[in-house]
């Protein structure tokens, strides 16, 4: 024992290796450690002041593409960059949560991997699979918070969790107080987009919170539509019959996505891209 | 990655393929204790195990922590139960084996509210299979190789082994295998662990 930690050189060639695990990524705590490299983290932040560098388009209107569910359809995701990355006139691309499968840190890494390459931007919606085991810690630590807005060419972005069922139904999700909140300041907005995962519609929404959610939504006059995820598959309507329009997108699985230009105060127009 | 090719540039310096005739490993009783970092079972995993089938399988438990700052979160334990093969280890000099390949598999099981034996047992799904697998549980394998030294008969503990092991898991197997575009580099994990025994 004494002997062989004696010899120097053995004792050199552990240490500089210990030195070079701590710094070595492979070396994983758990599936579950939320923890990123430095150039993985922040994603949503990097993202807006990305949007914030680029120029904004001429004239009053506003295009960007919708889709959400990424979970696990890696090789559609690259087909999907290459796809947008041909579409003209594109300012960034909205994901509608549901970015891993099973919540697991490194599954959002590997869609980041490839979304990063898109020409445009990227910004995401926290989705309940994305809060499965600890998810949401690494949801918040790779992309960022679970709900918040920015604003581009005159149109406020309201993004917001609404899995609801993730956390019990406890009545505080969604926050709406806080979307109401967002809803209410106009200074500058044009009109509005509310984005989230869990259409209010659907069963995995908080049924106590749905009259209030939606009548938010009802009362916001520049609200042009609100935009879900969860359900796979493309859908418009007016599911409340409240002259509020909910779209939701197609999973990356459908390999279509849909291209959406805003102008004015509410018009706009959906396109449906196969790749 | 760089780092890490340097950590398995000098793995194998420290395990190098000269491969003598094997012989049982003499001395030190069929307990030993392990402690590991990494490898998907804690930042830090403490344990303990016994040698069967001529000292060549290592059935062990194993206790992990990841501390709350890493956790992002409360605190995480995992009880891993763990088995590795270790089909040969020739001699390298007058106290040192080389095994140059070690196998094995793990069951762990992540303690918290935030993980669950199944979906259903939550409470919380309208319907069994919600989720489909197990967000407390994960099956995992492994491969490395390891370095043991065997001290003199009259020494205290008796037998030390380090080892690196490259791992992966359930839930990232079915990741690489639904799709043509990950790479099998992507969901390896490196684990580090030394064992000792009397």
């Amino acid at each position: 024992m004494t002997s062989f930690f004696s010899t120097f050189s053995i004792r050199f060639l552990l240490g500089t290796l210990l030195l070079s695990l701590a710094g070595c990524e492979w070396v994983e705590f758990s599936p579950n450690d939320h923890r990123a490299p430095a150039e993985e983290s922040h994603l949503t932040r990097k993202n807006l002041a990305r949007l914030e560098q680029q120029t904004l388009p001429p004239g009053d209107t506003l295009r960007f593409v919708f889709t959400g569910d990424s979970q696990r359809f890696y090789e559609q995701a690259d087909d999907f960059v290459e796809s947008v990355n041909q579409q003209p006139g594109i300012s960034f691309v909205m994901v509608a949560g549901d970015i891993s499968d099973f919540g697991l840190s490194r599954e959002m890494r590997w869609v980041n991997e490839k979304l990063s390459k898109l020409r445009v931007p990227y910004l995401t919606v926290i989705g309940n699979h994305d809060q499965v085991a600890n998810g949401r810690a690494a949801y918040q630590e790779i992309f960022g918070p679970l709900n918040y807005t920015f604003t581009y060419a005159g149109t406020r972005f309201i993004m917001t969790d609404t899995n609801g069922r993730e956390y019990n139904f406890n009545g505080r999700i969604p926050d709406v107080p806080w979307v109401e909140q967002q809803l209410a300041d106009t200074v500058g907005v044009q009109r509005q987009v509310v984005m989230s995962h869990v259409p209010p519609e659907d069963p995995d929404f908080d049924p106590t919170l749905r009259p209030a959610y939606t009548a938010a939504l009802r009362n916001a006059p520049r609200l042009v539509f609100e935009l879900n995820g969860h359900r796979h598959d493309f859908h418009i309507g007016q599911p409340f019959d409240d002259g509020v329009t909910y779209i939701n997108s197609f999973a990356f699985e459908k390999r279509q996505y849909v291209v959406l230009t805003v102008w004015g105060q509410k018009q706009f127009r959906l396109k449906t891209i196969a790749f | 990655m760089l780092r890490c090719a340097k950590a398995g540039a000098l793995a194998a310096a420290l395990f190098p393929l000269l491969a003598q005739a094997q012989e049982p490993i003499p001395g030190a009783g069929p307990f030993f204790l392990t402690v590991q970092i990494g490898g998907g079972i804690g930042t830090v995993a403490v344990g303990g195990g016994y040698r069967l089938a001529r000292q060549q399988l290592e059935p062990e438990v194993l206790v992990g922590f990841v501390p709350r700052r890493l956790a992002g979160g409360p605190a995480l334990g995992i009880i891993t139960l763990k088995t590795t093969y270790i089909p040969f280890s020739p001699k390298l000099g007058q106290h040192l084996r080389v095994s140059p390949l070690t196998v094995g598999g793990m069951l762990n099981y992540t303690l918290g509210r935030r993980f669950f034996l199944t979906s259903q047992s939550t409470g919380r799904y309208p319907t069994k299979g919600y989720y489909w697998w197990s967000s407390a549980v994960r099956v995992g394998a492994f491969v490395g190789p390891r370095l043991t030294y065997v001290g003199a008969a009259a020494q205290g503990w008796r037998r030390t082994s380090a080892y690196a092991e490259l791992s992966t898991n359930d839930l990232y197997l079915v990741s690489l295998l639904s799709n043509k575009t990950l790479s099998p580099a992507e969901i390896l994990t490196l684990g580090l662990g030394a064992k000792i025994s009397r």
